[in-house]
């Protein structure tokens, strides 16, 4: 009895610590029930959302990008189709192996290191592309394609510039820089300002995926839509002219622009480069044209400054006129020196021009009769008629390392060189010597003012883009003054572009400026002297041959601007040149 | 060694039903995780159901007397099983967990569970005679659980082996050790857990820690809880229907057939189809429980009981670990996870249940 009493509570006590056991039971439950509520039912949306986020995958399809035309619509870059090899890790387990059977077969240099490094990350279901394949290489591969799983040729767009001439203005495009880019994408000149207007919008294929990144089903595709058009102001035939005008041994630039609307009708320079070896990923040429002295990628149009010698005198001349600092018939005597100070400075004639007015000092390229108004002459006069010109400003035209160039006031000195100007540095300013720099298209823009009478509309190369007019207007008596005298150094005997007239006189009647930019100061009494005999002189130490020209001179419709690097004497180079180019502008009415 | 044929209609037929219905929909859940197939894993699970169902029905018909007096025995067996395991198992994802017998990959752990509540049923039975249990009694069932947990530990298997010193020390518990004893030894193990988390393998180490902040791994091993509470959590209230699954279905889901079993459920059937679950195998728990209190056999009550409380423990531990709000130790889901060992353990104790709660208790039945 004793015994079954104990055995009784013992069973007590067991049912107590059941009843524990069931409580805590049921409060883990409970605990339990809660956490699932707030997964469940508090943060249900959270999770949903990251569930589809898992679940969806977005690919990109390229866009095809914007073609670009000259005026008349020649296609100067394009898209074309190419091919590559492209390994699919998913199709098989071998796929390294089979990438060095490839490269052994044909010879792509493939950098192992690298793509294995790469394709570790990549997604199974996404190709990898390992290189381009030319059509010997995809002969080759279809002929032995039974020995390869994993690897395909894909077909997709690569950009396309049928004419080298344009590279140096349209450039060209890049690989992606950073991971949010997928693909290619303008990275120089035009390519790289017009990028959002060129490049479209790439399509979407929204589908689900499995958790290995492969597709189970396409939900929706959204096309892409191509790029817009770029038509440009340029035209192909004067390019492609221009181009061939330019001394092949020479370093130079030839701008032509149309004196109404500012376009840019053709833009050279020498040497120039092939912009499609960039999208060949032609590397060997790549390398030699980024170590090419010559400097090929580097357009002199508008990032060569040179000192544009006598070509800048109309501005001088002009801020006499309107400072009334000189009389036009006013004569002044030429020497051939004319002394400052205890310094001479000289004029390019040693023996001296004699008598000279305003219009024969420009005609014959007097340098006394400049210095002689530069005594009188503000510095800052002429840094501020030569902005109002066109020089001194960078134009936003969509092209990659365009200059401002320079031209020098008081205030500049005094900021950048940490000394006061001497007047004796304005008269070799108002020769366009000194610190003066402007590049060819600046050039041409000054003279495309001059003829406009102050008010020149802004380069342009995109065709659509509207026609914009700046600068202040000029006295008309001033500007007919200039116009006249720089008529005259074609058309009139003694005029230092006068020869043009005589050796081709069925050629469009032109007006113009010659100028020599110095390199070095030595012989300056030599400077646009056609005797000019330098060939003892190094070359590299040579002028800068310059003529500014337009066509025809009593109804001007274009401007041409040609810088020949070492070319010697404005005259007897760049003038040729430009009347060349002027003439076949005009004669094909580009 | 059997019992009378008759007794086949005393079972408690509500329990063997809602077995029924658990084992089902862990069966439609296995076919929904395959992307609606009934291969490779429902139909698997559905054949060893049947195969083992004679056993089952053995089991029921086994005379009580039989297994008590077989304690020690199937205690022994599985000692061995586990050393064999040790020695010759086969080994599969870093762990020694299988051996193989007449064709089949058999974990021995899995029953080492069961024979533990046999054995240590029996040592307590015989000292029911004692009112409460003191320190000194408690020594040897304690010492055999910390053995078994070792042996299972060292496979290593440490969900298993934690469930094991975890029944262990239910049984002491149930069996009415003093109070004192139990709430001394938990703050003597959180005192020296700094050391023996010194003992934990690096993975396991990181499994903890990770579980405690899963975005310290999110493509590695947070991945699997990440995963798995993005699937639980959109499954909403109402779950996004059967076979709607995104997240198991398009394989974002790793070990979706063992582990991580209720996460598709889950997100299937969502918060009210998880409550269901949840009723279902509380009820589960609780007939058995509740049997026990008309019975007054130390032996019979802790049979009942503790393995009653071993699937309803088993289940908690792994949605816990599903939703994160336990480590991933990898614990089974009775009667849902995918694999032979853990469907034959399971169904052998709910094969006990039914015959323990079909008992007669007239007389003192054991001695």
């Amino acid at each position: 009895m004793e015994k079954n009493k104990t055995s009784e509570d013992s069973i007590k006590i067991l049912n107590r610590r059941s009843f524990i056991i069931i409580i805590v039971g049921a409060i883990l439950s409970f605990i339990v029930s809660l956490r699932l509520f707030s997964l469940q039912v508090i943060n249900s949306n959270f999770y949903k959302k990251k569930s589809v986020e898992n679940k969806l995958s977005i690919k990109l399809t390229p866009p095809i990008r914007g073609n670009i035309y000259d005026s008349k619509k020649n296609l100067l870059a394009g898209s074309s189709s190419l091919y590559e090899f492209v390994v699919f890790k998913n199709l098989s387990e071998d796929h390294l192996h089979e990438i060095k059977k490839l490269d052994s077969l044909i010879k792509l240099n493939l950098n192992f290191g690298e793509i294995s490094k790469h394709l570790k990350k990549y997604n199974e279901y996404t190709g990898f592309s390992l290189s381009r394949a030319s059509w010997e290489q995809i002969v080759e591969f279809e002929k032995n394609k039974f020995l390869f799983s994993s690897i395909k040729i894909i077909e997709s767009k690569k950009r396309y510039y049928p004419f080298q001439n344009f590279s140096q203005i349209i450039g060209y495009m890049g690989q992606p820089t950073q991971s949010s880019e997928l693909y290619s994408k303008g990275v120089f000149h035009l390519e790289r300002s017009y990028e959002k207007h060129l490049r479209g919008k790439p399509g979407k294929i929204f589908s689900e995926v499995n958790a290995k990144g492969k597709t189970i089903r396409e939900i929706s595709i959204e096309k892409s839509i191509k790029g817009n058009d770029l038509d440009l102001t340029l035209d192909l035939t004067l390019q492609n002219y221009a181009q061939s005008q330019l001394p092949s041994d020479k370093k130079g630039s030839i701008v032509v622009i149309s004196v109404s609307d500012g376009s840019i009708l053709s833009m050279n320079s020498n040497p120039t480069f092939d912009a499609q070896i960039f999208e060949d990923r032609e590397n060997n040429k790549i390398n030699e044209l980024l170590n090419n002295d010559q400097k090929p990628l580097f357009n002199r149009a508008f990032s060569g400054f040179y000192p544009p010698g006598s070509v800048f005198k109309p501005i001088s001349a002009l801020v006499g006129l309107q400072r009334n600092l000189i009389d036009p018939q006013k004569e002044v005597f030429c020497k051939g020196h004319s002394s400052l100070g205890d310094r001479n400075y000289y004029c390019w004639k040693k023996e001296g021009h004699g008598k000279v007015n305003l219009k024969k000092a420009i005609k014959e390229s007097c340098d006394v009769y400049f210095y002689e108004l530069a005594k009188k002459t503000n510095i800052d006069d002429i840094a501020s008629l030569s902005s109002n010109l066109g020089l001194n400003k960078e134009y936003d035209i969509g092209l990659s390392n365009i200059g401002k160039g320079l031209v020098p006031s008081k205030k500049w000195k005094k900021a950048f060189l940490e000394e006061n100007w001497y007047q004796g540095e304005t008269l070799i300013t108002c020769i366009g010597q000194g610190y003066n720099q402007t590049s060819p298209l600046q050039l041409a823009t000054l003279y495309s003012a001059l003829l406009n009478g102050g008010k020149y509309p802004i380069p342009k190369l995109d065709k659509n883009a509207p026609t914009r007019f700046t600068g202040k207007l000029l006295n008309i008596e001033h500007q007919k003054i200039i116009i006249n005298s720089l008529n005259a150094v074609v058309q009139e005997p003694r005029g230092t572009a006068y020869k043009l007239s005589i050796s081709n006189p069925e050629f469009v009647k032109i007006g113009g400026k010659t100028g020599t930019s110095q390199v070095i100061r030595i012989k300056e009494s030599e400077r646009e002297d056609d005797q000019y005999k330098s060939k003892e002189i190094e070359e590299r130490f040579k002028d800068h041959s310059v003529f500014v020209g337009y066509a025809p001179y009593d109804k001007p419709k274009y401007i041409a601007s040609v810088i020949i690097e070492n070319g010697g004497s404005g005259s007897a180079v760049a003038a040729p040149i430009a009347h060349n180019v002027l003439d076949f502008a005009f004669k094909n009415n580009v | 060694m059997f019992r009378d044929f008759k007794s086949i209609f005393n079972l408690n037929w509500i329990y063997f039903f809602i077995l029924l219905i658990i084992f089902w929909i862990g069966g439609i859940n296995l076919y929904s995780a395959a992307g609606g197939s009934l291969d490779p894993w429902a139909s698997n699970q559905l054949i060893r159901f049947l195969f083992f169902l004679p056993l089952f029905f053995l089991v029921i018909m086994l005379e009580p007397k039989f297994i008590y007096n077989f304690a020690e025995i199937f205690l022994i067996l599985v000692l061995i099983g586990l050393i064999t395991t040790l020695i010759f198992g086969y080994t599969g994802m870093g762990a020694t967990r299988w051996i193989r017998i007449a064709g089949f990959n058999l974990q021995v752990s899995e029953f080492t569970k069961i024979a533990l509540v046999i054995f240590m049923a029996k040592y307590f039975h015989k000292l029911n005679a004692e009112k409460t249990i003191g320190l000194f009694k408690s020594i040897l069932p304690l010492v055999v659980s910390i053995i078994f947990f070792i042996l299972v530990a060292i496979q290593p298997d440490l969900g298993t082996a934690v469930i094991i010193l975890a029944l262990g020390l239910v049984v002491i518990f149930y069996a009415g050790i003093k109070l004192i004893y139990p709430l001394l030894s938990l703050g003597a193990i959180l005192s020296i857990s700094p050391i023996l988390w010194t003992f934990l393998k690096p993975y396991q180490q990181n499994r903890i820690q990770i579980f405690l902040n899963p975005d310290l791994d999110p493509l590695g091993k947070g991945y699997h809880i990440i995963q798995s509470k993005i699937a639980i959590g959109s499954g909403g209230l109402k779950g996004n229907g059967f076979l709607e699954g995104s997240q198991s279905s398009l394989d974002f889901l790793p070990e979706k057939e063992t582990d991580f079993v209720f996460a598709i459920f889950s997100e299937q059937f969502g918060f009210t189809g998880s409550i269901l679950l949840i009723s279902l195998f509380f009820i589960m728990f609780l007939i058995p429980v509740l049997k026990t209190y008309k019975l007054t056999q130390v032996f019979n009550k802790i049979i009942l009981f503790v393995l009653s409380f071993k699937i309803f423990f088993e289940f908690l531990i792994n949605i816990s670990m599903t939703i994160g709000i336990l480590p991933v130790v990898g614990v089974a889901l009775p009667f849902m996870s995918y694999g032979g060992s853990s469907l034959l353990s399971n169904l052998i104790i709910c094969a006990l249940i039914l015959n323990f709660m079909s008992i007669n208790e007239k007389k003192r039945m054991f001695t």
